[in-house]
């Protein structure tokens, strides 16, 4: 066993059952993370990047959603799917912490600042609240809201929207996690403000030598923070490289045509842009095929009735498409 | 695009009272809005509006189809004042400029049919006795204008849940579109879509544009967008324009503190760029627009403000080349 892999995932598989048939949220996902790495998990919205990893956290919803098949070891031994209620919730917040999207909704309106991150503290460091309170103001300190010992005392509405994720990263970072996932840490936010974000996460991931998972539909933080990238498309990864390997070689077809789909700042373009035609695929019930082939425009026949497997090619880089089963 | 001004906006204001109490309303404060701003934009042009959340952009463009009735300040179409206009020449008004909203899911009532919402602006004419249309020709017309957005009209009898997000911003567009307007309001018709979705709307409004000979007040807090399609970029902050220039211009010669800054702040989707780029981070976050300011309204984040601008407002000067920009740094203009 590699000690620099500090999670590994293999074959999850999260359904869910709706009335209107069995959507296969997430089909089989398998990936590796290394110590004190960056992982950035891209797609469109369902495209299965929050469920796969609201399921490493055992947080999704049962009924109507089921976590099928998988495994995901955490420290080389402990299986993080086969937990239950009372072991998982040792991990949560502890090894593995959780920064969301909206940060009004993922803190109490109700408690204190203060109250919300001793909470934390004091169930999984054994700290005794005044220790948890000097904790607390340490770690707001450490993510830049001025004047700690004061806000702590506040409200969640007493801060705006760039304040509150930050507490919400302090609030993470406090039990010294091995792995923050991060859940589209920005996308509610304006790009000042994310700029803001972006810089503290990387800075302090690095520092405290964290794990980061990033998932974001935004390819331009992808390519400002994460060291390996992996791109999801209809419950699957359809490839994963490096940062710069995607970005300079992108080898599916999907993840070319977001790349080229993207206004760039830097390369401003005359006319029209690139787009991928066609509408993102149902999930319910998806046939055996590529779930990319309608709006593929390298499309074979083969493509129509049989599902890709992964191909690994060299470096470590994976490419789910049969453009590539002959370049292994 | 020619030179004849299709809308211009003369020191229009939005200030919202705040109010507290229950039976006796008192009013206890003010939210500057949109705190007195000029632009205009010319037959054929699109004038692209940016800025954070708040800083008065959707305001703007509801104070500008009079869904919000400005404090003060002009609204000129085509020469005419709306903000003064009786009901029926509002109305008129209306028929050539309209509007595309943000939320396709929140923008379509789910009660009627993609059919109906597309006709339901050619029906509001038509009863009022403003639009010589029968029901044939607006069946016709519904049929074409989906066709024209890239939906078959077999779908005309669809419920919105039965579309995607992409599909509802289409029926948003094609419902715009239903008045043969002049000018169309799009109030961040893309932010809600998925990248690969986001440019197919974009590559149709820019279609929809060269044939229709369309006007875009076009709204958006991505400047990557925004260069896209616009012509001309004003950048807002708290409630007042900082910068308006043409859209190379703007980009490639930046002059505003804040335009910089937001420019740097936007990721670039490449990983050696983004290496090597600098970013200049702004500390603290947009004040509350409930004071009235008597300092340049970026003065409490400015990296480069200095003692003048602790006491003036700037004015929004042309500096040259039809390039606008209220910073002390580049002229000495005081604002009345």
């Amino acid at each position: 066993m590699n000690n620099d892999i500090i999670l590994k995932v293999d074959g999850l598989k999260t359904y869910f059952n709706t009335d209107d048939g069995i959507v296969k949220a997430v089909d089989g996902v398998s990936f590796e993370l290394k110590r004190g790495e960056t992982l950035g998990l891209v797609g469109e919205s369902g495209s299965g990047k929050s469920v796969s990893n609201l399921s490493l956290m055992k947080l999704i919803p049962s009924p109507p959603g089921k976590i099928m098949a998988g495994t995901a070891i955490i420290d080389g031994n402990i299986d993080l799917l086969s937990l239950n209620e009372s072991q998982i919730r040792e991990l949560r917040g502890n090894k593995i912490a959780m920064i969301f999207q909206d940060p009004m909704t993922s803190l109490n309106p109700f408690l204190r600042i203060s109250t919300q991150m001793i909470e934390t503290l004091v169930l999984h460091q054994g700290m005794d609240k005044k220790e948890a309170l000097a904790k607390s103001i340490d770690m707001l300190d450490l993510v830049g809201i001025p004047n700690p010992e004061k806000r702590v005392k506040d409200y969640p509405h007493q801060f705006s929207g760039g304040m509150r994720q930050r507490v919400m990263i302090a609030m993470a970072l406090s039990c010294d996690p091995e792995i923050l996932i991060a859940d589209e840490p920005t996308s509610a936010l304006d790009v000042t403000i994310q700029a803001q974000i972006l810089e503290l996460i990387q800075s302090l991931s690095k520092r405290l030598g964290t794990a980061v998972i990033m998932i974001t539909h935004d390819l331009g933080v992808v390519a400002g923070m994460c060291d390996t990238v992996i791109v999801m498309y209809a419950g699957r990864i359809v490839e994963k490289g490096t940062n710069d390997e995607i970005f300079d070689s992108p080898k599916h077809p999907y993840t070319k045509g977001l790349i080229k789909s993207v206004p760039r700042l830097d390369r401003p373009l005359a006319g029209r842009l690139f787009s991928i035609e066609g509408q993102p695929p149902n999930v319910i019930d998806l046939p055996s095929c590529c779930p990319f082939h309608p709006r593929c425009h390298k499309v074979m026949d083969k493509c129509k009735n049989t599902t890709p497997e992964v191909t690994k090619l060299e470096n470590g880089r994976e490419v789910r498409c049969f453009l590539y089963e002959g370049d292994k | 695009m020619s030179d004849n001004k299709l809308l211009e906006v003369k020191k229009l204001k939005m200030h919202f009272p705040v109010t507290s109490g229950n039976l006796l309303k008192r009013k206890v404060g003010v939210i500057r809005a949109v705190d007195g701003i000029d632009f205009e934009i010319k037959e054929g042009e699109t004038l692209g509006l940016v800025g954070e959340s708040g800083c008065g952009k959707s305001t703007t463009a509801r104070c500008i189809s009079q869904l919000h009735k400005p404090t003060s300040g002009e609204v000129l179409i085509e020469g005419n004042d709306i903000t003064k206009a009786g009901k029926k020449d509002l109305l008129k008004a209306r028929m050539g400029m309209q509007m595309i909203f943000q939320d396709p899911y929140a923008s379509l009532n789910p009660r009627m049919t993609a059919g109906s919402i597309i006709a339901e602006p050619l029906q509001i004419y038509k009863n009022r006795g403003m639009l010589n249309i029968t029901k044939t020709e607006i069946g016709e017309k519904v049929e074409s204008l989906m066709e024209k957005v890239g939906l078959s009209h077999h779908f005309r009898n669809r419920y919105p849940h039965e579309f995607s997000g992409g599909q509802r911003q289409r029926i948003g567009v094609a419902r715009a579109l239903a008045l043969n307007p002049k000018l169309i309001l799009a109030d961040e018709p893309v932010s809600a879509l998925d990248v690969s979705i986001q440019s197919q709307i974009l590559n149709l409004l820019t279609d929809l544009r060269e044939e229709l000979d369309l006007s875009y007040l076009f709204i958006a807090h991505d400047l990557a967008v925004i260069q896209h399609i616009s012509d001309r970029v004003a950048v807002m902050y708290l409630g007042k324009i900082m910068e308006v220039s043409g859209s190379k211009e703007l980009y490639k010669k930046p002059l505003h503190p804040y335009t910089v800054a937001l420019l740097s702040a936007v990721p670039i989707p490449d990983p050696k760029i983004e290496r090597e780029r600098k970013r200049i981070i702004l500390s603290g976050d947009v004040p509350s627009p409930d004071t009235e300011r008597h300092n340049c309204y970026f003065y409490d984040r400015c990296p480069k403000r200095f003692d003048k601008c602790k006491d003036n407002i700037p004015a929004l000067i042309d500096v040259g080349g039809n390039h606008h920009v209220a910073c002390f740094l580049h002229h000495d203009e005081v604002a009345k």
